[in-house]
């Protein structure tokens, strides 16, 4: 491989926390060698394959410049939706699950819709439905889990592929891979991505900017309940609490990965990383015995790290075209 | 040229609420040719640059394509008629490819099928050679030059089969080289057919690539479609300034005994100015006129401290000033700066009157630990707003909701209460009726009558002559002279337009 080629490659987007990933595990796995053990790889697969969908969900927002507050509360709301359906009405799976998800899409459409229809920032929309959906949640379950989740979904959320890959990672490594296709090779996907970069632009090509805002919220509504359920299946209930815990890890993961805020530069392969990042410095405060409530002032001083790291690109990219 | 034209306006009327953007218009485009479309700022070139791109609806009148009347009922539709546009802001997506740039429009008509990225790097490829643009189309445009970006722009029209071209600025932000490029690119386009529309507040270079011209002033055609055979820049500034309006309320005011307030000594900055030299006495309205592009805004700001000085030096009262904040000209020297952008740069349209009048003087009245009550602010302004005759139900009112007019006296009015002694004012009257116009200009009087020393930026000649006692002409970063002015429309806008024409040295005005 020659230099340039090198150079180019330490130039990608995936590059640094890709480098970053690695050395922490290397150092974790020095410290602790049975970090690596094919439990420890388990619990590390459960943990990224909901916190990626819980990701995904708010980069889809991001990727519109946007931000949606409220992904906890669709997800949590999709979860006891899925586990009330089963327990209460006793509706088989698969139709809980579609049900479920197009509440989540729903309600995802309807915080875009509201969003693009009266132009108020989609901020305050989010947090006033994040409100609704969760007191909805509340009212429904009477802050008491549901517990009557059927055999098949509880299996699922204890099986594991070769003894190894938790199955609930399946679900997730098929919608990374389509949200990877949507916005890279997907005129649709592209839209999205053209609309947080440059509004005014898109739709003076021809881009219907409210469908594509629509079009995100829902798809990050749909990522939400994917999530929440997963987690309904590895919980073994319909906890009401689900979800209310998501909002600082949504954003953490794609802004550590590189995610622009203001809008039209996501991947999902970095967010992947940050993702992964986020799971490794839990499991290290584990390992290393240290006090695990530190995690919430890791993940805030990462944040910082990130968005500091990507100021200073920026900057430096300008100064050399200049 | 005999050919017939390829687009037509005729009559074309704007009407805003309240406002009469377009009284009027007639412009034909003929294929093969570059089209100067010029005009002082907010003569209604914009507007009928929106008209033309189905941005804007017409009020009245007809547009015409080969002949055909058509209704753009938005940009889509115009685009697809083939009118295609390269806008002052950029229109591009940073991070997208220049390939993709170039072909968003025909994605939007197929938003399922999966991009073929090799096919789309080959096309733009096509529309990168057509105007000989060497840059790699799978880059993306965030890394390209601003002279690039437009480069890619063009391409993008043109592969939207783009038959009427419209350029808004184009050279705004290019090198001069960097413009010689772009002139032989569009001079290609015409030869081969493409009818392009070309705005720029640059004559020298509307001489040199345009072959016919349009000119409005005040919403009204000053010249149609003229062909450029024969016309110098002259001609030009005389279309584009006119000469049939009339100064009124001007009079004599004698302030040479009064002493000098402000003066510069060969003023150089980092904007570009050389040798600046002028000075305005106590309760002097010294006049500074220059077309838009002259620098007049630059000297502005870096009289304020925003834009560096660089060599020469001002003069406060006598002593020589070091202005290096915007904070230093207002607190120390009492300088105030009415912005020509009142939007972005003079007002806080989201904030209620009072915070907006008071906000200069905050730091003045702020008590112990910076406390500031609305009661101190209110006895600070209040007294200004009221002999400007600001119109406003309360002074919690915000003032986004208040008309251009009264917007403008909360601007002069702050600066008032600051108690400047010394007022820029930029482009006074843009955006605002005749009738507070008027009343403005009064007030302009006698805010000089009471001793302030005004600095007044103008590109309109009837305001500059009905108001100045004294005008100094820029043109191109540089002081070309100083007339006396003595408020007779014809003479005085004569002798500035010869100023402009560098004919510096007959300042004089024959008597």
């Amino acid at each position: 491989m020659s230099k340039q080629s090198l150079l180019r490659l330490a130039q990608a987007d995936w590059f640094g926390p890709l480098v970053v990933t690695l050395a922490a595990i290397a150092i974790i796995r020095g410290f602790s060698p049975d970090f690596l053990s094919p439990y420890n790889i388990q619990t590390l697969l459960i943990a990224l394959a909901i916190n990626a969908l819980i990701a995904f969900s708010q980069m889809i927002i991001i990727a519109i410049g946007q931000m949606n507050l409220s992904v906890g509360a669709i997800g949590g709301l999709a979860a006891i939706a899925f586990a009330g359906m089963m327990q209460v009405w006793h509706l088989p799976v698969a139709l809980a699950a579609i049900l479920s998800l197009l509440i989540g899409i729903f309600c995802g459409a309807l915080n875009g819709a509201l969003i693009s229809a009266t132009g108020i920032s989609a901020f305050v929309i989010t947090l006033a439905t994040l409100a609704i959906y969760k007191g909805i949640n509340l009212g429904i379950t009477q802050a008491q889990p549901f517990y009557g989740i059927a055999a098949s979904v509880k299996h699922f959320g204890n099986a594991a592929l070769f003894g190894l890959i938790p199955m609930l990672a399946v679900p997730t490594a098929i919608i990374a891979v389509a949200l990877w296709f949507l916005l890279t090779r997907l005129p649709i996907g592209r839209f999205i991505l053209a609309v947080g970069g440059n509004e005014h632009a898109a739709s003076l090509s021809g881009i219907s900017v409210r469908s594509v805002v629509i079009l995100a919220h829902a798809i990050s509504g749909f990522l939400a309940a994917c999530a929440g359920m997963l987690l309904v299946a590895r919980l073994q209930l319909g906890q009401p609490s689900i979800g209310d815990d998501w909002l600082i890890l949504s954003f953490a993961a794609p802004v550590i990965g590189g995610a622009v805020l203001s809008g039209g530069h996501v991947s999902v392969v970095t967010t992947l990383l940050g993702v992964a990042m986020v799971a490794l410095i839990t499991q290290a405060l584990v390992v290393f015995s240290i006090d695990p409530f530190l995690v919430q002032v890791v993940l805030g001083l990462l944040i910082l790290a990130a968005v500091g790291i990507n100021r200073l690109r920026e900057t430096h990219l300008i100064a050399r075209r200049a | 040229m005999t050919s017939n034209p390829v687009f037509e306006a005729r009559g074309v009327e704007k009407i805003f609420p309240g406002v009469k953007a377009l009284g009027g218009v007639s412009l034909s485009l003929l294929p093969g040719s570059i089209h100067a479309l010029l005009g002082e700022n907010g003569a209604g070139k914009s507007t009928l640059i929106k008209v033309i791109t189905g941005v804007h609806r017409p009020t009245s009148g007809e547009i015409l394509l080969d002949g055909n009347r058509v209704h753009f009922a938005n940009t889509r539709e115009a685009l697809a008629a083939g009118i295609g546009v390269v806008h002052q802001e950029r229109n591009l997506i940073p991070r997208f490819s220049v390939a993709e740039n170039i072909h968003l429009e025909q994605l939007v008509g197929r938003p399922l099928r999966p991009i073929d990225y090799a096919e789309l790097n080959r096309q733009a490829r096509q529309w990168l050679d057509e105007i000989e643009l060497d840059v790699d189309p799978t880059r993306p445009v965030s890394e390209l030059s601003v002279a690039q970006t437009q480069l890619v722009e063009i391409a993008k029209a043109l592969s939207l089969r783009s038959r009427v071209l419209l350029l808004d600025e184009p050279t705004a932000s290019l090198t001069p080289s960097e413009s010689q490029t772009l002139f032989s690119i569009l001079r290609r386009l015409r030869d081969s057919g493409v009818s392009l529309v070309f705005v720029s507040h640059k004559l020298e270079e509307v001489l040199e690539i345009c072959d016919r011209v349009t000119v409005l002033r005040d919403g009204r055609n000053a010249c149609e479609s003229q062909s450029m055979q024969g016309m110098n820049r002259q001609d030009l500034v005389r279309f584009m300034i006119g000469r049939n309006e009339q100064a009124g309320g001007w009079r004599k005011r004698d302030v040479t005994a009064r002493p000098v307030s402000m003066a510069l000594q060969d003023v150089a900055t980092a904007a570009g100015h050389r040798n600046i030299s002028f000075s305005v006495r106590q309760g002097e309205i010294l006049g500074l006129y220059g077309l838009v592009g002259a620098g007049r805004t630059e000297l502005a700001k870096a009289i304020m401290g925003r834009i560096r000085v660089t060599g020469g030096q001002v003069l406060i009262d006598g002593q020589a000033a070091r202005i290096n904040s915007v904070a230093d000209a207002i607190h120390r020297y009492g300088l105030g700066y009415v912005s020509e952008d009142r939007k972005s740069d003079g007002l806080v349209l989201s904030h209620s009157v009072l915070a907006n009048a008071g906000i200069v003087v905050w730091r003045k009245l702020a008590g112990r630990f910076g406390r500031l009550s609305d009661a101190a602010v209110r006895k600070a302004v209040l007294p200004f707003l009221e002999q400007l005759e600001v119109k406003t139900p309360s002074l919690a009112q915000v003032v986004a909701n208040l008309s251009g007019g009264n917007q403008q006296k909360i601007s002069v009015a702050k600066w008032l209460a600051a108690g400047v002694k010394i007022l820029i004012i930029d482009e006074p009257s843009v955006g605002i009726d005749i009738k507070t116009k008027a009343y403005l200009h009064q007030l302009i009087r006698e805010l000089a009558d009471r001793g302030t020393a005004v600095v007044l930026i103008t590109s309109d000649m009837p305001e500059m002559i009905s108001l100045a006692d004294r005008i100094a002409v820029l043109d191109n970063y540089l002081i070309q002279g100083e007339v006396e002015n003595d408020g007779v429309y014809d003479r005085m806008s004569q002798a500035i337009m010869n100023l402009i024409h560098h004919e510096a040295g007959h300042a004089a005005v024959p008597a």
